[in-house]
This record gives structure tokens, C-alpha cells and sequence, in this order.
């Protein structure tokens, strides 16, 4: 407490800081020790006099929740992205059936040290499943299998950093995990994970670790193994609709349909974007790459949803190659044709797809990692139904 | 969710058999045709045997095109106008019947007689092998077994939740045309139904070839009525004649306001009965004014003077 001059007695009315999970809208004011997870600078113009008046806004977490904040009249400097600060007589408000903290000129806010955050002990944390997570939760722990995981390399504004994705399930789901730190973790392994928060991802959950997450590798007898959450029989695609999506979705159905862009299209060489009459939207006028792909819709007469195709899983379905696709362009120049030609190949075609389904106004679309061709075993299948039309009679 | 309709997997018999209409909700409400097998179809999924196509646009602006696909168990229209070029394109494509897969949207068209007439607006049309015809039966005939099933279910045990099914694979789409099924077909000898599948298994099989495109046109789009013989009848009276007037009055004036030229004949009727000529009476003036030639019904429904 000695390294923040404001914070120099605490008020004998809240003698502890409130941890931030514990906060209630009609407990006001109280003390907190917090994380800035992310903030803005704002002006809000004064309806009386048209003058404008500072604020910050963003969240703060302390571990154990993560709550929207509001600072009237700020410093001007010293507020970053990661600063740990003490705030004595913060208000406490609901918004939307959430607590929301408000620093006004009778909060007094200082730094504090990362030390002072609320320890949180794992052992303290309620244990959830997979299936209960939700966009935001945190504080909690939770068992699960590390389905499959690797490192890729990202960039954070103007910093490289690695981030390690992949999966986790146990018997209730799976969720799609981000971690900013190396937990060492390996495919196949059982762990413990405690401290971690949920973030909605292209309206999926993701479960993030950072640096303050722990995690145990466990025994995991209960934990499902991942060979079997990868090869999972095709599920129904209304099923798959009303989840929204999944991280390890499998389906099989018939091509009824293409979505355009179908066919060859050009990218921009430096973001993969799609290019239209040249230009790229981040990059601008660029040379356009060529790459051929299908947006295919898939149909099982439960549901519909998109496959997006790459350039190999393309040629494959299709049997014409980019560069085939380009020459035929050369010789009919109405690139509309070769969707055309794409889709009489592949409609009523017969396809299992596994991938990653992620979902928005217009329904799921697949990012597949395996495409299929299915095909029906007729005298099977002929034997199949006459026996159930044969239950009857 | 679930913009998209799912094509339902049918057979042309189970269409036939489909009569009532549903309107869903929201700002452009679908519409879904109801069959009495546990279908709630905007968009289906056909497979069998295509005829060649034959023209039956009037403007060549407005070109459309109608096909007959029969399958094992009957025979439904398929069509594709200008509003489909790839599918029109394909339909027009053949001059011989063949094995296809079409995609499309349903369409029932009731006739004055109450009679529904079910034919599918072509989104997608491909022609195939004779196997890849016959898987795509396999997957129709399968999920058409699934429903009947289904409202076998739903029958024996009417407490089953959608939850519960749902968590048994059964989408709550499927449960909910169940129920609507049962409610508005009461009476469909569902069993009769269920033994008709067994010649699509025969095609399944290979036991049976291709299905024969040979009848006539399914009258679903264009009926030419043929006037019945009757006794020259006696001269209209003076009230006759102002009931025609007063319909071709209704007439005139609902064709200039609408996009093709002709006149819906609900329309006329709701108009006449507003102005206080009930149904019977409305037909009979109808009837009058088309035997003797002052108005046509080129197509099903739509009148113009001649």
C-alpha cells in the first residue's frame, strides 16, 4: 500500500476489499483491487452546458470476475492495459442484470501492486463442465482432456506472440481453448484447469488461459478419449443448428446447392481476403491471387448448413484443378459458368464432413478438416428398408 | 437460426397427397406445405425419372418450363421460370426421359373444385447415373419410414416431449409436423401409405427400372376446362345481366392492377361478395360468361376477357 499515495487508509466502514465476484448493487461503496483487463477514453458532452467531461470505460478483472467499469474525470496518463489499482468508495450499480463499478470524484483510485489481487486459491474455485461454460465466466475449474492442441504464431497489435489453440472435452462437451502462456500442454493428456475465463469467439465459447491460470495434468478416468470425440458418428444438422455450431461437428449430407463466391476467386496476396474488382477491403488495389473453392450447402432434410471448401478439398469433389478451372476461363470468359459447372458435378452429392462450425445471422457454416465422399451401399440400404417396411405387415 | 429451409426427402405420391397450407412467421413468412406424413415442406428433395420439358410461358420474356419427374410412387410437376435460369436451363436441357435429382420449392395450387394441385418450382436439376437416382430414393424412402414412424410415436405416447426425442436424434422440426399432421389428416390410412413405399424399394433394389414418364401433364399448372354439354339456356334476365356486368366490372378492374395481365378469381370473388353476390351465385355467372366466350381461365384460377 505504501507505493499509491491515495489509497493511504483504508475506511473503517469496508475494512476488506470486495472481491469483485462478490459484488452486490445495493452493497456501495466498496473497495477493490482489480486488473484493468481492457478500457477506452471517452467524451461525454453535458446536456446543460455543452461541455465535455472525460471518462474511461472497460473491464476489470481481480480472478474472480470480470466487471465493466466507468471512471469519471481521469488522469490523463498512467491508465494501461494490465495496471492492478486500488479503488476505495467505487460505486456499485446493476446494468443489465450485471454489477457495474463507477469511480467518481469521491472514489479515490490508485496503483496497487499485482501482489495485492485477491489470492485467488484454486482450491476455492466451484468446478463446472464443459457444457455449463458461457461466453465471460470465470473463476471456476474444471477437468478436461486435451483433445489436440498446437502453437501458432499471432500478431497483437504490433507484437508477435505464440498462442497455443486447440480443444478440450469432457463427457458433457467440447470448447475451443486459447493459451497465451506455454502450459506444455499435449493431445491426449487430462488436466486441471483453474483460473481460466470464457470469451465468446465467432459465436462460439473459447476457454482463454493467461498468465495467472494454473493447470494440473490429472488422472481423468471419467474424461472421454479424444480418438473417439474425433471420429463421433454424423450428428443431425438441426441438432447442429441449434447448438450454434460446435468445435468438433460431424455431419453428412447431400449438396443442394452452391453459395457464391463458388469457383475460381482472386485473394489478396498479403491477407487471403477476397478480392472484388481488385481490391482488397484492408489492403487496397492489390494483384489478386487465384484460388478455387466451394461454398457448398449441405443438406441431410434436417437442416442446411455451409461448407466452405478449400482449393484442395475443391479440386478433389469438383476433379478440375485451378489451373483447369483458369484455362476454361481463358475459353469462357463468364467466371458465373464455372460455378455453374462445379455444381453439376457435386449437387446430390453425398458428403461427411468434420470441422469446426461456427455460426452467425445466416446460419452454421463449417471450417471442415475432413471431406468425405459417401456412398450408398443400394442392396444394403434396399435391405435395410424392406425389413422395415416388412415389421408391418 | 436455420434460415435455410431444409429439403425434406419425399416421394412425388407423398406431395400428391399434401392439401394444407401453413404460413410461418416472421417478416417474410414462408409458406410450408403440410403433408399428412409428418412433412412441413417449404423446399423438398426429389428423386426419379424427368421428362423432357415443354414450354408453357405465353411471353417470351417470361419464359417457364414444366417437367414431370415420377418416382415409384406418382408423379409430380416440376417447373422453372426465368427466376431459376440454371434449373429452367436444365429442365429445358433433355429430349429424352432420364434419372434426376431435382431441388425445389413447393407450390400447391387449389383448383375452384377444392382440388390441390402440388407441383415444385426447380431450384436445381441435375441429371445422374441410375445409381446415384436410387441412393438418393434409399435417403428418401428412409426418412419418409423415420416420420411415419414418428407419428406412430406420437400417437402410441402423446406426453413425449420434443426435448426428450430431441435428445434421441429427432429434430423438434419433425415432432411438431407430427402433431400438425395428425391434426389436420385425421383420417389417411397412413398403413396404405407405408405399403406404397414398397415399389420405391424395388427401385432401390434394381428390381425395378426407371419410372415410366409417359402420362399425361399432371394438370397443375394450366387446365383447359372443357365446357359441359348442355341445353341451350334461356335468354338472361334483366337481374342476370347486371350480376354480369357487375362481375366483369370486378373483373376489368382487378386485371388492370395486376402484374400479369390477368384476374385472380379469389379476388373477384371477395370483391363480389362484398358487394353482396354470395359464392354460388358468383360461380354461376362465371360458368355463364365462359361458356358463351365473354371470358377465358387460361390458367387455373386466372380469368381474362376474351
Amino acid at each position: 500500500m505504501a507505493t499509491s499515495p491515495v489509497t493511504a487508509e483504508p475506511t473503517p466502514s469496508n475494512p476488506v476489499e470486495t472481491r469483485l465476484r462478490d459484488l452486490r448493487p445495493d452493497v456501495s461503496p466498496v473497495e477493490l483491487i482489480a486488473r484493468v483487463v481492457t478500457f477506452e477514453r471517452r467524451d461525454v458532452t453535458r446536456r446543460s452546458d455543452g461541455s465535455r467531461r472525460p471518462l474511461v470505460s472497460g473491464l476489470l478483472s481481480d480472478g474472480t470476475a470480470t466487471v465493466r467499469f466507468t471512471w469519471w474525470d481521469p488522469p490523463r496518463e498512467g491508465i494501461e492495459r494490465g495496471l492492478v489499482l486500488r479503488a476505495v468508495g467505487a460505486e456499485v450499480r446493476e446494468f443489465r442484470g450485471r454489477p457495474e463499478v463507477t469511480f467518481s470524484w469521491k472514489t479515490r483510485v490508485g496503483p496497487a501492486s499485482p501482489a495485492e489481487l485477491p489470492r485467488v486459491d484454486a482450491g476455492d474455485l466451484p468446478f463446472r463442465t464443459v457444457g455449463e461454460l458461457r461466453p465471460s465466466d470465470e473463476g471456476f475449474r474444471v477437468e478436461a482432456r486435451v483433445v489436440r492442441v498446437a502453437p501458432k504464431s499471432v500478431t497483437v497489435g504490433t507484437e508477435r506472440r505464440v498462442v497455443h489453440e486447440g480443444l478440450v472435452a469432457d463427457r458433457t462437451g467440447a470448447i475451443a481453448l486459447s493459451a497465451w502462456s506455454d502450459f506444455g500442454l499435449k493431445a491426449g493428456e487430462a488436466v486441471r484447469i483453474a483460473g481460466g475465463y470464457v470469451r465468446g469467439f465467432r459465436g462460439r465459447p473459447q476457454l482463454v488461459l493467461d498468465e495467472r491460470t494454473t493447470v494440473v495434468r490429472v488422472e481423468g478416468t471419467d474424461l472421454p478419449d479424444p480418438a473417439q470425440l474425433l471420429t463421433a458418428p454424423p450428428r443431425s444438422i438441426a441438432d447442429v443448428e441449434a447448438e450454434g455450431g460446435g468445435e468438433a461437428v460431424a455431419v453428412e449430407g447431400v449438396v443442394v446447392g452452391l453459395l457464391p463466391p463458388s469457383g475460381l476467386v482472386f485473394r489478396c496476396p498479403t491477407c487471403q481476403r477476397s478480392v472484388r474488382s481488385g481490391i482488397c477491403r484492408v489492403h487496397g488495389q492489390v494483384n489478386g491471387q487465384p484460388d478455387l473453392r466451394a461454398r457448398i450447402v449441405l443438406d441431410d432434410g434436417t437442416g442446411a448448413l455451409t461448407v466452405n471448401a478449400s482449393r484442395a478439398d475443391t479440386e478433389r469433389l469438383w476433379g478440375v484443378t485451378l489451373e483447369e478451372a483458369e484455362a476454361r476461363l481463358r475459353n469462357q470468359p463468364d467466371p458465373s459458368l464455372l460455378e455453374e459447372q462445379m455444381l453439376e458435378t457435386l449437387l446430390g452429392r453425398r458428403l461427411r464432413v468434420r470441422g469446426v462450425g461456427t455460426s452467425d445471422d445466416f446460419g452454421v457454416t463449417l471450417a471442415p478438416e475432413s471431406i468425405e465422399r459417401v456412398d450408398i451401399d443400394l442392396d444394403a440400404a434396399a435391405e435395410e428398408l424392406t425389413a422395415r417396411l416388412g415389421e408391418r405387415r | 437460426m436455420g434460415l435455410r429451409e431444409p429439403a425434406w426427402r419425399v416421394t412425388a405420391r407423398e406431395l400428391e397427397s399434401s392439401l394444407e397450407e401453413e404460413k410461418g412467421e416472421g417478416d417474410r413468412p414462408a409458406t410450408y406445405l403440410l403433408s399428412p406424413f409428418a412433412a412441413r415442406m417449404n423446399r423438398v428433395l426429389l428423386a426419379g425419372t424427368l421428362s423432357p420439358a415443354e414450354s408453357i410461358g405465353r411471353d417470351e420474356a417470361q419464359a417457364f418450363w414444366r417437367a414431370r419427374l415420377s418416382d415409384p410412387t406418382g408423379a409430380v410437376a416440376v417447373t422453372g421460370g426465368s427466376f431459376q435460369p440454371r434449373a429452367m436451363a436444365q429442365l429445358r436441357s433433355a429430349s429424352a426421359p432420364r434419372p434426376a435429382i431435382v431441388v425445389g420449392k413447393v407450390h400447391l395450387y387449389r383448383g375452384r373444385d377444392g382440388v390441390g394441385y402440388v407441383s415444385v418450382r426447380a431450384e436445381a436439376v441435375r441429371s445422374v447415373a441410375e445409381a446415384e437416382e436410387r441412393a438418393a430414393l434409399a435417403d428418401i424412402v428412409r426418412q419418409t419410414l423415420d416420420r411415419l414412424d414418428l407419428i406412430e410415436r406420437v400417437e402410441k405416447e402423446p406426453d413425449l416431449s420434443e426435448e426428450s426425442l430431441r435428445s434421441q436424434g429427432v429434430p423438434p422440426a419433425w415432432v411438431r409436423a407430427a402433431k400438425e399432421s395428425r391434426n389436420r389428416y385425421p383420417n389417411v390410412d397412413r398403413p396404405a401409405f407405408r405399403r406404397e413405399l414398397a415399389n420405391a424399394v424395388r427401385r432401390v433394389a434394381g428390381e425395378s427400372g426407371p419410372s415410366r414418364a409417359t402420362l399425361p401433364t399432371p394438370p397443375t399448372v394450366v387446365v383447359t376446362r372443357a365446357p359441359p354439354p348442355r341445353p341451350p339456356a334461356p335468354p338472361p334476365s334483366a337481374a342476370e345481366r347486371a350480376e354480369e356486368s357487375l362481375f366483369l366490372d370486378q373483373l376489368e378492374e382487378v386485371a388492370d392492377v395486376s402484374a400479369d395481365g390477368y384476374a385472380d378469381l379469389k379476388e373477384i370473388l371477395a370483391r363480389l361478395s362484398a358487394h353482396g353476390l354470395p359464392g354460388e351465385r358468383a360461380e354461376a355467372i362465371l360458368n355463364r360468361l365462359e361458356e358463351d366466350g365473354t371470358i377465358e381461365e387460361p390458367i387455373v384460377g386466372k380469368l381474362r376477357r376474351a
